[in-house]
């Protein structure tokens, strides 16, 4: 293992201490494993918060600020935070209109969520509503659509919800506004290299030269299915035929795209599958409204990207334009 | 339990008993955990009881039954751990803002935790899983007199454990092995029945 580090251990608790060091106008750390915003919940607003493990900076705890998520529960790498971490977080969002739990669709992260809105309710009264991200289209059939899990999309997802809340709707009209931005998202991924985990200081699973990982996941694991490494175009054309035959768009709609690296693939290859992308969109007719290209949704080092669409209405581009700032995204 | 009614130092006495009991049957339970799953099954419930049992607990019922749910999940983040901890935050729900409980209305908590620990846990009655020992508990105090709760409770999670026996498990990773876990006690159902062993105070009374 080659990693930048002083302990395996440590690995997290230190990249939080740098990461509010770095940009203490978005980022406080009231309690251990937990970022809120520094001035805490805003009254009379829905608060929204997020969580999940480490491993994927911006997501999850990248996107607390003005106009995004309240406040984010943070895990060990790649792992659920504790349901007791989470309720801390949701206290920390609360402006007394409410709390959205907004996250991906993994196991331990749905109990512990589940756990900690009854926390919250039996200890301090916060109502509380869920919206699970489930975008990656390979990772279950559409018949069961509800067991994909959740990867890059979810940052359409906390935009959009953010955007929702600061019209200080209440809990259920951001909710609503929530699971639609989450339905309207579909994501596939590739590799090319995995990651290392810190504290198991090896790769699960090596990629021969000459091949590729399709279908892989923001958590290390292998994809879904393995091919030969091919130009990319070609790996392009393949990741949007499936969001396309799971989501089909035609002349007219708007949509916005993500080219993400999922670590270590550099912005010039993203740029080359962008290009790609938007020869088919134009090919469909479909306008791309505000693509993001960059380090959105990452694996640790893991080389590789993913393809996330969004399909909007006129109620979900307002809100995707609405302004908003993180240290990794800011609009208007 | 035989007071006729449940407050916080009741349930404080009756975490030291289960602690107790558990911590007895630890290493008996990672073994029967072991021949079907990671065996760490004694040392999940005997943490999370002493955690429970080391708890500082409100003088509000409910509230004192979350603080054991919040121990539970603080020292054992596996699935029988949170199911536990769903269980005792299912009794909490119905219990909050009351300082005593009525005995008789263990029946319906025995209820709310089976029915929030099956939600949970996505199971079924008949998977050979602990559920089958907590509906048999609640079904069997719906019957009994104060007096006699211990004793039904007892009886019922005995005669699961043996109504299961030559039965394959249907859940979780104990599914996978048909045949071997139908010759073995299902490791759940047995933690449950040394559970009500010590809460009744009958620990030690042989192997079931």
């Amino acid at each position: 293992m080659k990693k930048i580090l002083n302990r395996p251990d440590s690995y997290v608790d230190e990249m939080l201490e740098g990461f509010t060091l770095a940009h203490p106008e978005f980022y406080a750390q009231p309690e251990r494993r937990v970022i809120a915003r520094p001035g805490g919940g805003t009254k009379g607003k829905v608060g929204i918060v997020t969580g999940g493990g480490s491993g994927h900076l911006p997501v999850f705890t990248g996107y607390v600020g003005p106009g995004f998520l309240d406040a984010c529960a943070i895990g060990d790498v790649f792992a659920s935070p504790s349901a007791e971490q989470m309720a801390a977080a949701i206290r920390h969002a609360d402006g007394g209109a409410g709390v959205l739990r907004l996250y991906g669709n993994y196991g331990g992260d749905v109990m512990n969520f589940d756990m900690a809105g009854e926390m919250v309710d039996l200890e301090n009264d916060i109502r509380t509503t869920t919206v699970v991200l489930a975008d990656d289209v390979v990772s279950a059939p559409k018949e069961e659509a509800e067991k994909r899990r959740g990867v890059a999309g979810m940052i359409y997802a906390f935009k959009i919800a953010g955007a929702a809340a600061d019209t200080m709707a209440d809990l259920d009209e951001v909710t609503r506004v929530a699971q639609k931005a989450a339905d309207a998202c579909r994501s596939i991924g590739m590799a090319l290299t995995p990651c290392i985990v810190p504290q198991a200081g090896k790769a699960h699973f090596e990629i021969g030269e000459g091949e590729m990982e399709m279908g892989m996941g923001i958590h290390g694991e292998p994809g879904i299915w393995r091919d030969k490494l091919k130009p990319a175009d070609a790996i392009t054309d393949e990741m949007i035929d499936r969001i396309l035959a799971d989501r089909a768009f035609g002349k007219g709609d708007r949509l916005s795209v993500l080219v993400n690296s999922l670590g270590a693939t550099p912005l010039e290859e993203l740029y080359i599958i962008y290009r790609r992308v938007k020869a088919r969109f134009d090919d469909i007719g479909a306008e791309i409204v505000m693509p993001l290209v960059g380090r959105y949704a990452t694996s640790m080092e893991m080389t590789g990207a993913t393809i996330t669409t969004i399909a909007l209405d006129e109620e979900l581009e307002r809100h995707l334009k609405a302004p908003a700032a993180c240290a990794y995204w800011r609009v208007g | 339990m035989t007071g006729g009614t449940i407050d916080r130092d009741g349930i404080k006495a009756a975490l030291a008993r289960v602690a107790a009991g558990a911590g007895a049957a630890a290493d008996e339970l990672n073994a029967a955990d072991g021949q079907l799953g990671d065996g760490d099954l004694g040392i999940t419930v005997s943490k999370g009881f002493a955690e429970a049992a080391s708890a500082d607990l409100p003088e509000d019922v409910g509230l004192a039954l979350l603080e054991c749910a919040k121990a539970f999940q603080r020292v054992s983040s596996s699935s029988y751990g949170t199911l536990v901890a769903t269980g005792f935050m299912a009794a909490a729900k119905a219990t909050k803002g009351k300082t005593t409980v009525q005995a008789d209305e263990l029946t319906s908590l025995v209820a709310a935790a089976r029915d929030a620990m099956m939600a949970r846990g996505k199971g079924s009655l008949g998977d050979k899983t602990v559920l089958d020992s907590l509906d048999a508990v609640s079904k069997a105090l719906e019957d009994a007199a104060a007096v006699d709760m211990a004793d039904a409770a007892l009886s019922a999670a005995r005669d699961t454990l043996a109504a299961f026996k030559g039965k394959p498990c249907k859940l979780g990773r104990a599914r996978m092995f048909a045949e071997k876990s139908a010759s073995l006690d299902d490791p759940g159902q047995l933690a449950f029945l040394r559970i009500v062993e010590a809460l009744a105070g009958r620990g030690g009374e042989g192997a079931a």
